[in-house]
């Protein structure tokens, strides 16, 4: 198991689709499909009807205060 | 349903799918249990939380199974996870290491599920509508299973040669577990719609799926030998 495994994903996720995305944490995983496995499997505590996951690394920050 | 509503189903298609239905739960309950072994030891919190998912999911699909029986009129006791002897011996105690759970994710659970997808308008009511509730959620099995063996695989020769030797170890009882193929119960029950593939015809999809999966190297003989192989129990002992 060589493969690096710190790639972070940042979890979004929402209730119900009138309602925007709120980020609910965070999974470390280098394999997509298995980043998607986990934040189903870690973020379960709420009835979601939409999640989404974003690398961090694609991440641009508009204002840094 | 009870067995009234199926009376065209010969009494050895009924045993067939009895026999397999029981063993059904009582893999996915065993399956369960060593699941949650790792769900407190896998390699990453990710995939430990996964296991943990996962061991819950089977928990649920033994649940939701056992009562099936007692429309092919076989009247079971709730044992929880102990379940009835029916396993897999592959399942008898906690899977050694990570690559031996990968294993059985791939393969015990594939072998089950690709019965369950056999199943999903199966004859027996009850039975196809429970198959399509466990499908829906072995879905994400499926994704973790091939993700891990894609990582595996492609992890260096050791990785990938300790890999193929659990798979092989793991088929070898997993391959088994639907009987031989020119068993004349499991071809009443397939006659009678109560199921739709054959043992060989399933355990060839799962060979094909894992070759397409992890390459030419991966390839999983059709089992020949049937002389250690307990009918009643589904149950191959090396």
């Amino acid at each position: 198991m060589s493969e690096s495994r710190d790639a972070v994903w940042e979890v979004f996720a929402r209730k119900a689709y009138e309602e925007p995305l709120h980020h609910v944490g965070t999974v470390t995983e280098s394999d997509e499909d298995l980043a998607l496995v986990a934040a189903r499997s870690i973020y379960d505590e709420q009835p979601w009807v939409h999640m989404i996951i974003v690398p961090r690394a694609s991440i641009r920050e508009a204002i840094r205060a | 349903m009870n067995t009234a509503t199926v009376p065209a189903a010969n009494d050895a298609a009924r045993a067939c799918m009895a026999s397999l239905v029981l063993s059904l739960a009582d893999n996915k309950a065993a399956l369960a249990r060593r699941y949650a072994e790792w769900a407190v030891s896998a390699p990453t919190l990710e995939s430990a939380v996964a296991a943990a998912a996962m061991a819950q999911d089977e928990m649920g699909h033994a649940r939701s199974t056992y009562p099936v029986l007692k429309g092919l009129g076989v009247e079971v006791g709730d044992e929880g996870l102990e379940g009835h002897g029916h396993r897999l011996q592959l399942l008898d105690d906690e899977l050694p290491d990570w690559t031996a759970f990968i294993a059985a994710n791939l393969l015990v659970d594939g072998v089950l599920t690709t019965f369950v997808a056999a199943c999903a308008d199966s004859s027996i009511a009850p039975l196809a509508q429970r198959a399509k509730k466990i499908l829906q959620e072995e879905g994400s099995h499926r994704v973790h299973a091939e993700a891990w063996g894609r990582r595996l695989a492609g992890g260096g020769d050791a990785q990938r040669e300790a890999l193929r030797a659990r798979l092989r170890e793991t088929w070898e009882h997993a391959s088994r577990w639907l009987g031989p193929d020119d068993d004349p119960a499991f071809a009443a029950a397939l006659q009678a719609g109560m199921v739709r593939r054959g043992p060989a015809e399933q355990r060839d999809q799962v060979r094909r799926w894992l070759v397409g999966l992890l390459g030419p190297d991966m390839v999983l003989d059709e089992p020949s030998d049937w002389s250690r192989w307990d009918p009643e129990r589904r149950r191959w002992t090396p």
